[in-house]
C-alpha cells in the first residue's frame, strides 16, 4: 500500500510536472464499502474537467479527497506539483502535516452544493474573512478585492446582506466569490446548482462558464449535462468507484463508448 | 400589612445587593471557565475525558444547590485534612463556600449549554472554513464560537436569572446578602410578609433589568435574524 511506506515516498515528485492537480490510484472506504476504487486524474492548468455519474458513484467523494476533506485510503494527490503527504495513522491514512493541508486547502477554492456561507456574517465579510484570517491580507485590500468580486458575481448591491436574506442562487455566487478571494489555483465544485430552484441555475453556471472562459482550472461535480458539453474540456463518467470512461465532452457525452455511460446519459439528457 | 416597616426595609436590603451581585457574578465568571473545560472534556474524543464530564454534569445537575452548599461549608470542615490545607483559610468563609457551590453549581449546566451550542453548528459552515485553509484552532475562534455562543445566549440569559435567584440560598450559611439581611430583620421585627416583600420586588427588579440586557445582547448578535432593513 502506498501510504504505509516509509519516507522517501512522501518526496515523489509529480508524475505530469506542471499540471495544476495530479491525482493517483485514489482509494477510500467507508467502513466495508470501498467508494473509491483507483482514480485517477491531471489537470492541467486552465483545464475544466466535469465529473459526472449516478449518485453513489464516489464522484463527490473524489473531490473531496482532493482538498482532504475526506482523508483518501490509498493513492497520491500532487497540488501544484507538491505531494500531499500522508502517513499511516491508528485505523486509517492521516495527513502527515496539518500545516501543508491547510496551506494547499487555501490555493483551492472549494464550492459547495449547500454554499455553507457562514450565516453570522454578511455577505462582504464572508468574502474578506479567510483573505484576512489566513492569507494575512489587510482588511481595507480585502475589501477591495471582495467588492470587485461582488462586482464580477453581480452582487455589489448585496454587500452588507447576511446569507439568510439571499436566495439560494444569490448565496451560491457569493460562496464562488469566497472561494475566488483567496486567489486560488483551482477551483473546485461540488454539485454546485443541485440544490438550486431550477430558474436560479443559470445565474450560477453563467458566473462559472465566465471563470471557465478566463482560464480557471475547474473541477466539477456535476449533473448539468448541457453545461459539461459547452464548457469542459474533459469529461469523467463515474461508475461505481471506477472511472468507466473519460475524454473530451463531444466523445464521452455524444458517443460513449460504454454502455453504462450510455444508459446514464439516456436517464439524465 | 405596615407600609413603615417596608419603608425602613428598603435601605437595610438595598445594602446585601451588592453581595448578592458579587456572588453571582464571581460564581457566573468561574463557572463559565470551568464550563468551557467541562465541555470541553464532555466533547473530547477521549471517552474518559468525556465520560468524567458526564458524571460531573450529572452529580451537581441531579442534586439540590442546598445540598451541595451544606456539604462545602459544614461538610468539609469535617475533615483534619482540610482543616490543615492551605484551601483551610478560603473554605472556612462562607462567602467563598457561597462562591464555590454556586460555580460548581452553574458550571454543570452551562457546560451542557455550551455543548448544545457547539453541536448546533452546522458542519457544513466548519467545512467551508477547512476548505478554506483555516487551522482547527481558527475554525473554532471564528466559526464554531461566535454561531454556538448566538446558539446559548437565550438558555444562559435564562442561567444567569436562576442564579440570581439561587444566591438566595447562600443565606443558609450565614451570609448577608438580600435574602439573608431579609431574615435577620424578620427575626427581630416578625413582620414576615413585608420584609419579604420588599426583598422578592428587588430581586424582580435585578432580574428585569438582566433580561433586558440578554435581549439587547441577543438583538446585537442575530443581525441575520432580522429583516431586512
Amino acid at each position: 500500500m502506498a501510504l504505509s511506506q516509509p519516507q522517501p515516498a512522501n518526496q515523489i515528485p509529480s508524475p505530469v510536472p506542471g499540471a495544476a492537480v495530479v491525482v493517483e490510484d485514489l482509494h477510500k472506504r467507508f467502513g466495508q464499502l470501498e467508494v473509491l476504487k483507483g482514480v485517477s486524474l491531471v489537470a492541467h492548468e486552465g483545464d475544466v474537467i466535469s465529473m459526472i455519474g449516478s449518485s453513489g458513484s464516489g464522484k463527490s467523494t473524489f473531490l473531496r479527497c482532493i482538498n482532504l476533506l475526506e482523508t483518501p485510503d490509498e493513492g497520491r494527490v500532487w497540488v501544484n506539483g507538491e505531494l500531499i503527504r500522508m502517513k499511516q495513522g491508528r485505523h486509517h491514512a492521516v495527513p502527515a502535516d496539518a500545516k501543508q493541508v491547510d496551506r494547499i486547502r487555501s490555493g483551492l477554492g472549494m464550492v459547495f452544493q449547500g454554499f455553507n456561507l457562514w450565516t453570522h456574517m454578511t455577505v462582504l465579510q464572508n468574502v474578506i474573512e479567510a483573505p484576512v484570517h489566513v492569507l494575512g491580507v489587510p482588511k481595507a485590500e480585502a475589501i477591495d478585492r471582495a467588492e470587485a468580486l461582488l462586482q464580477k458575481v453581480g452582487l455589489e448591491a448585496k454587500a452588507s446582506s447576511y446569507p439568510s436574506h439571499l436566495s439560494g442562487g444569490q448565496q451560491q455566487r457569493v460562496a464562488i466569490a469566497r472561494a475566488l478571494a483567496m486567489q486560488p489555483k483551482v477551483m473546485l465544485f461540488d454539485e454546485p446548482t443541485s440544490a438550486l430552484d431550477p430558474e436560479l441555475v443559470g445565474e450560477v453556471l453563467r458566473v462559472m462558464r465566465q471563470l471557465a472562459d478566463e482560464g480557471m482550472t475547474m473541477i466539477i461535480v456535476t449533473h448539468e449535462m448541457g453545461f459539461a458539453r459547452e464548457v469542459s474540456s474533459e469529461v469523467i463518467f463515474l461508475h461505481q468507484g471506477r472511472i468507466e470512461e473519460q475524454g473530451p465532452p463531444d466523445q464521452v457525452l455524444a458517443n460513449p463508448r460504454s454502455d453504462r455511460c450510455r444508459q446514464f446519459l439516456a436517464r439524465n439528457l | 400589612m405596615n407600609l413603615s416597616i417596608m419603608w425602613d426595609a428598603v435601605p437595610k436590603l438595598l445594602a446585601g445587593v451588592p453581595v448578592t451581585l458579587q456572588l453571582v457574578g464571581l460564581a457566573l465568571l468561574f463557572g463559565f471557565a470551568l464550563a468551557a473545560g467541562v465541555a470541553w472534556m464532555r466533547l473530547s474524543a477521549s471517552k474518559l475525558l468525556s465520560r468524567i464530564a458526564a458524571g460531573y454534569v450529572f452529580v451537581f445537575r441531579g442534586t439540590p444547590l442546598l445540598v451541595q452548599i451544606f456539604l462545602i461549608y459544614y461538610g468539609l470542615g469535617q475533615f483534619q485534612a482540610v482543616r490543615a490545607s492551605i484551601f483551610w483559610d478560603i473554605l472556612r468563609e462562607p462567602y467563598w463556600c457561597g462562591v464555590i457551590a454556586l460555580t460548581l453549581n452553574t458550571a454543570a449546566y452551562t457546560s451542557e449549554m455550551i455543548r448544545g451550542g457547539v453541536q448546533s453548528v452546522p458542519h457544513g459552515q466548519i467545512e467551508a472554513a477547512r476548505a478554506c485553509g483555516f487551522s482547527r484552532l481558527m475554525v473554532f475562534r471564528r466559526i464554531v464560537a461566535p454561531i454556538a455562543v448566538r446558539q446559548a445566549l437565550p438558555a444562559y440569559g435564562n442561567e444567569i436569572i436562576l442564579m440570581v435567584k439561587a444566591s438566595s440560598l447562600a443565606s443558609t450559611i450565614t451570609l448577608l446578602e438580600i435574602t439573608g439581611i431579609a431574615r435577620r430583620i424578620i427575626s427581630q421585627s416578625f413582620a414576615v410578609f413585608e420584609v419579604f416583600i420588599v426583598a422578592g420586588a428587588i430581586y424582580l427588579l435585578i432580574n428585569f433589568l438582566i433580561t433586558r440586557l440578554i435581549r439587547y445582547a441577543e438583538w446585537r448578535v442575530t443581525p441575520h435574524l432580522r429583516r431586512p432593513a
